[in-house]
């Protein structure tokens, strides 16, 4: 080979599996510089796609590469040999350093600098979300498993602002603020463990924000980024369906019910009958799937210890005529009057918007579902003590003493099948109800239809200060 | 679809009867020339029409095949040893061909090889009118003497090669070693698809060898791109062709620019001023040093204007976004 008396700087190898096992200085430090470490995979970012090329085409070559070790820009040559075992297998490569120069950064041209932030936030953001000019929600995406309930609120929450949905540790100002004091804000996300920054990139000439703004979270660290680290003790633990599946399911399925849909509506051309019903129930079922992963992420994030909830100060009141203009369609279709509290009526209460209505949804769904046509469903507040109460009553058959006692165990059925029920969400709804200080009962009894009873702390006067933990800006 | 042909009407074509299985293959080979004889009048338009000849000039054309077919040769030469195949020559003549065609679809080979063949041209050109040698340029020449050993012997080892590089062109010729790693590798695939699907194993152990073999390190672009980086800071003095010669020069600028040194050696072409003027000023050249390294390679012709208005930075952002080597 070397046509050339060649001198290296520094020696540097690295294994089969693209990991510098060994590197000399100054390959080390700029090894660390980059992020990595001795013994982890090639972090020089053109070092690594060279050796990856003389791995891959067996060749030996010799190349300049650059790289920022954080202040200094690096340009340096290197050759690279690529090893092989006695019977020809790869065995890694042999890095030999020829020359090294580094010169300091110039300083960063501000408006670059600018769009190099926003590009990065648009790149690494686990939700992004469109702001209209007063910084309410128009439309969310979201593309981490521990943002999934952000994402349900957000889109259920559409035209409010941003900040209603996370909280500002140690910040207790009307929100939102100006949106240049909320760019770069720390926050705290429901449902996630990890600390996220709000970049807000302002939309619109010449006033920035005019046609509004994207919303971009970051996280502090990637999701799974200690799995990666020690995948031995990974192996112990089963994948989490919130968290890991639900996301990987969901997209499947979407399409499923898009195409199945596709073909009910007979979009794509004329169909006999029987195919367009068949069509219906592949959605149905897909629709029944979805719920059903709903239900099993929802079940994991209230079993898991760190589960709270919010000790805000709510409205049972404006919770359940909420809930019951969401389902109000549904028991139409059914026949179903479904009665809300009357408008002006209201107990104060101390629980978790969110949850309440989430509780409250699923009761009244039960209702609908299992009522007779052209019966009646009365959502109804009341207030014993301390205690704030909503009630959902039917007309349905009625739950015997015996059923009572299982209703709300997880799974349980009560024998019925094929309803698009997952038997989780009275099991769900109980643990949110004890979880917010409170509790979900039944009375019933055969034929006489079923009383569902959701309690909570009462609260005296929305101005009043909640019983303990810090004052939570809406 | 056409219904499956019964009774007479299928006598009348001529495929269909098994008495004339040739009639498949003439028809074929109609169609084929067919195909030729539609590209005869684009093409013929398009050099006609082409008023500047120089990027597609017949001297260029015939380098670029010879260059090509000269690595084919190298290739079926040590084919023919590794599989045993008795006189060498006659298998590379008797596969030249057919090889040298694989090559000339492979476009980053096609590529490489008209670059070189303007770099050549240029460098005859610049010894002709200027007297610029094309193998010492005053840069190598004191980078030999320079009191860092490593640099010393980087200039010295170029200089060998940009002297193998001369003589090789002259002959129209490219040896196998002279090519970078990923052009090498593209050879290899081209000469295994040549081969076909199931590779015998004295073919497979000869790939093997020839990989084994290579060592980018010795090849003269490797070379002049070392003692760029070698100089560092300094290898701005690169910059200037008098100074630096045309090899030295065009390795500086692609450092520079993050250009495929290919794409730079095109833009010296008259058609490409503007990639060159902006290429130089990202490489950090003041606007009247553009002025004067164009105005040497291209003393009829104005420079063009704005370059004192955009920035090193911006310059480079618009060789960034421009398309020339997007497929790079």
């Amino acid at each position: 080979m070397a046509t050339i008396g060649t001198k290296f700087i520094a020696r540097a190898i690295v294994d089969a599996d693209g990991m510098l096992t060994e590197a000399e200085e100054p390959l080390a430090s700029l090894q660390v510089e980059c992020g990595g470490r001795i013994g982890g995979p090639v972090a020089v970012p053109e070092l690594r796609a060279l050796v990856e090329k003389a791995q891959r085409f067996g060749l030996r070559l010799a190349r300049q590469f650059r790289a920022v070790d954080g202040q200094d820009r690096i340009t340096a040559w290197i050759e690279i040999e690529p090893l092989h075992g006695s019977d020809g297998s790869p065995q890694g490569c042999e890095l030999g350093l020829v020359s090294w120069h580094s010169e300091e950064l110039p300083p960063e041209d501000e408006l670059e600098a600018a769009r190099r932030r926003a590009e990065l936030s648009r790149n690494l953001a686990d939700l992004t979300a469109r702001l209209d000019p007063s910084q309410r929600v128009l439309s969310v995406a979201v593309e981490a498993p521990d943002l999934t309930r952000l994402q349900i609120a957000m889109e259920g929450g559409v035209g409010r602002p941003w900040t209603d949905f996370v909280t500002f540790p140690g910040n207790l100002h009307e929100q939102p603020l100006h949106w240049r004091l909320l760019d770069g804000a720390e926050c705290l996300i429901e449902g996630s463990k990890r600390r996220w920054t709000a970049h807000l990139e302002p939309l619109g000439q010449p006033e920035p924000g005019s046609a509004g703004f994207v919303l971009n979270l970051l996280a502090d660290r990637p999701l799974g980024a200690g799995a990666l680290d020690d995948a031995s003790d990974s192996g112990s633990e089963p994948p989490s369906l919130g968290r890991d599946l639900s996301p990987v399911l969901r997209q499947p399925i979407n399409r499923i019910i898009a195409n199945a849909e596709t073909i009910r509506t007979k979009l794509a051309g004329p169909l006999a009958e029987e195919y367009s019903d068949y069509a219906a129930d592949i959605a149905a079922a897909g629709q029944h799937l979805l719920a059903l992963i709903d239900d099993l992420s929802d079940l994991e994030i209230v079993e898991s210890e760190d589960f709270v909830t919010a000790p805000d100060r709510i409205d049972l009141g404006n919770v359940a005529r909420q809930a019951c203009g969401i389902l109000g369609v549904r028991a139409r279709e059914k026949g179903i009057e479904l009665s809300a509290p009357p408008n002006g009526e209201s107990q104060l209460a101390i629980a978790e918007f969110r949850r309440v209505l989430q509780v409250l949804i699923n009761l009244i769904n039960n209702a609908i579902r299992y009522s007779p046509e052209g019966s009646q469903i009365w959502v109804r507040l009341d207030r014993i003590g301390q205690r704030a109460m909503v009630t959902v009553a039917d007309q349905g058959h009625g739950i015997d003493e015996n059923q009572q006692a299982r209703i709300f165990e997880k799974f349980e059925r009560l024998g019925r099948s094929g309803d698009g029920g997952s038997g989780l969400g009275l099991y769900i709804s109980r643990r949110i109800a004890r979880a917010m200080d409170g509790d979900l009962t039944v009375e019933s009894a055969k034929g006489q239809g079923a009383r569902f009873t959701l309690s909570v702390p009462a609260a005296e006067d929305l101005r009043n200060a909640p019983r303990d933990g810090p004052k939570l800006d809406k | 679809m056409i219904e499956p042909t019964a009774g007479p009407s299928s006598t009348a074509t001529p495929r269909a009867d098994p008495q004339w299985p040739e009639g498949e293959a003439l028809r074929l080979a109609l169609a084929q020339g067919d195909q030729a004889l539609g590209r005869i009048g684009p093409i013929l338009g398009h050099l006609l029409s082409t008023r500047d000849q120089s990027l597609f000039s017949d001297e260029l054309v015939a380098r670029i095949r010879a260059m090509l077919t000269h690595l084919a040769w190298q290739i079926l030469r040590i084919q023919a040893e590794a599989t045993g195949v008795k006189g060498r020559e006659e298998f590379a003549a008797a596969h030249g061909e057919g090889l040298s065609e694989q090559l000339f679809d492979t476009p980053a080979l096609v590529a490489h090889c008209h670059a070189l063949a303007l770099e050549w041209q240029l460098a005859a050109r610049l010894e002709a009118g200027h007297g610029l040698d094309p193998v010492i340029s005053p840069l190598l020449q004191s980078l030999i003497g320079n009191e860092d050993a490593g640099i010393a012997s980087a200039a010295m080892a170029s200089l060998a090669a940009q002297a193998r590089f001369a003589q090789s062109q002259r002959r129209m010729q490219l040896p196998l070693g002279e090519l970078p790693g990923d052009l090498f590798h593209a050879l290899l695939l081209a000469w295994r698809g040549y081969n076909g699907e199931d590779a015998s194993d004295a073919l497979v152990r000869a790939e093997g060898r020839l990989r084994a073999d290579y060592d980018e390190a010795a090849g003269r672009l490797s070379l002049l791109e070392r003692v760029v980086t070698l100089l560092g800071k300094d290898g701005s003095h690169a910059l200037t062709f008098d100074q630096a010669g045309v090899a030295l020069f065009l390795s500086a600028l692609a450092l520079r620019t993050g250009q495929p040194r290919d794409i730079v050696a095109v833009s010296l072409h008259d058609s490409q001023m503007a990639r060159l003027a902006v290429g130089l000023r990202a490489a950090g050249l003041k606007p009247q040093d553009i002025e004067a390294q164009i105005l040497r390679l291209h003393p009829d012709r104005d420079p063009p204007e704005g370059l004192a208005d955009i920035g090193t930075r911006e310059a480079l952002n618009l060789l960034a976004r421009s398309a020339g080597w997007a497929g790079d």
